[in-house]
């Protein structure tokens, strides 16, 4: 079935099985390749991107179900000044080990930055709960949007 | 990874017509947020032949204070009932709502889904449980109102028949000097299913309590309240003494099994430890 939505400020439109998820929709029609495919219940946050600005799992959203909404992935951020002090702020602080779990990461960091440029450590580790990190780097990753927050706060 | 099963969409926008298709459609099931429907259908537990998509209603997209009755529609989400001013008040459900999955699944997910879903371990279950809630559940020959508890009938099973949906949750505005609280125990505290979990809901008339009511999730078959400790509770002045012999009396009510997440000796033991924690901390709201 076909589904009009707006990928990263840009209209698409892709004919697609109703039973495509999202994750699906945007690797395999379109090429997004930041959005990963990790535990596909939802649970790992590989798959995070924003639909109508709320970060979501997007392995557990049928590609229908974005009909007229906006999707965000990373690859729509990547010139955004408080996404870019992100990144540096995540390499600078060695938050990246094997990068699966980045971008996810990233979108759920840019959220909360966005509504809470001035967040504490403990409302860092809620707005990443959903976001895990297998080489277990979290201390690092927290680091980084606490650093990335202050970087942001200096501009 | 496992593919979801083939099936056909429909994204009514009346919520006559959402009940229409689920009368008419065989083997159709209502997806709201999809977190338990989804992985359901990755897992091979369910195979609908339709799929109907309840978030494109938005007559059902909704959170009112109507005659001393917070009225949440059937699709607002756990984030959008989390941040309402409305819903401040309801302290436990707040406590509850923080914890359900992470901020993907809150985004999406509904308390409606949650309490359908009717897992034991539902964390908005004890909370509404001890508020009084109501659910309004509809079908195209009508609509009846119900207290949550008897939404509850086993293990994953509702009493909703085939073409009904539960359209709305209705959950009395608490009254001056009354406070609840949830508390919860998980084998992490991120993204978890509880092992235990406990909601207590206390009102105070000075130092006596005039009303009281503890429920709690995973130790039965459905979530439970257990009326032997809420009658000790009531009327007390929630007195050690008091608050010792309710324990017991949650010791002796809750049937927990071994799973997993824990075993029965641990959740029996947990049950009056939370009840406690919970009381305390409602007790402190009420300062």
């Amino acid at each position: 079935m076909e589904v009009n939505f707006k990928l990263n400020g840009e209209k698409a439109t892709v004919d697609v099985p109703p039973y495509t998820t999202l994750t699906d929709m945007l690797r395999d029609e379109m090429n997004i390749q930041s959005v990963k495919k990790g535990c596909e219940h939802g649970e790992c946050g590989a798959c995070t991107l924003l639909v109508n600005g709320l970060p979501v799992a997007s392995c557990i959203i049928l590609a229908p179900q974005v009909e007229g909404k906006h999707v965000t992935t990373l690859e729509g951020l990547e010139h955004k000044a408080m996404m870019i002090d992100l990144r540096q702020a995540y390499i600078e602080n060695g938050a990246i080990q094997c990068g699966f779990c980045t971008p996810g990461m990233l979108i759920s960091s840019y959220a909360l930055l966005r509504d809470n440029p001035n967040p504490s450590p403990d409302q860092v580790k809620l707005a990443i709960e959903g976001n895990i990190c297998r080489c277990t780097g979290f201390t690092k990753i927290i680091e980084a949007v606490l650093d990335a927050a202050e970087r942001i706060a200096v501009e | 990874m496992k593919p979801i099963p083939k099936f056909q969409y429909h994204s009514p926008e009346s919520l006559s017509e959402a009940l229409s298709l689920l009368v008419e459609l065989e083997n159709a099931s209502p997806v709201i947020g999809g977190s338990d429907l989804m992985i359901a259908m990755r897992n091979g537990v369910i195979a609908p032949s339709h799929v109907v998509d309840l978030n494109e209603i938005n007559e059902l997209n909704y959170i009112k204070e109507e005659d001393g009755v917070i009225k949440i529609g059937a699709t607002a989400t756990h984030t959008q009932v989390a941040n309402n001013p409305l819903v401040a008040k309801v302290h436990s459900l707040v406590d509850s709502l923080s914890r359900i999955g992470s901020p993907q699944i809150r985004n999406r997910g509904t308390i409606t889904g949650n309490i359908c879903n009717a897992s034991p371990a539902a964390d908005a279950a004890p909370p509404l449980l001890v508020h009084g809630t109501e659910v309004e559940i509809q079908g195209l020959n009508g609509k009846r109102v119900i207290p949550i508890s008897d939404l509850f009938t086993g293990p994953k099973m509702n009493c909703l028949e085939t073409g009904e949906l539960l359209t709305e949750i209705r959950i009395p505005v608490p009254p001056a000097g009354a406070a609840s609280s949830y508390k919860r125990i998980g084998r992490r505290k991120a993204f978890t299913l509880s092992v235990v979990s406990s909601a207590a809901y206390i009102q105070m008339d000075g130092e006596t309590c005039t009303d009281a009511k503890v429920a709690f999730g995973s130790v039965a078959i459905t979530p439970i309240r257990v009326p032997e400790a809420e009658s000790l509770l009531k009327g007390s002045k929630l007195d050690e003494e008091t608050v010792k012999a309710a324990s017991t009396a949650v010791y002796e009510a809750v049937k927990p099994i071994t799973d997993v997440r824990g075993t029965a000796e641990y959740r029996n033991d947990m049950c009056p430890v939370l009840m406690r924690r919970a009381i305390a901390q409602c007790l402190e709201r009420l300062r």
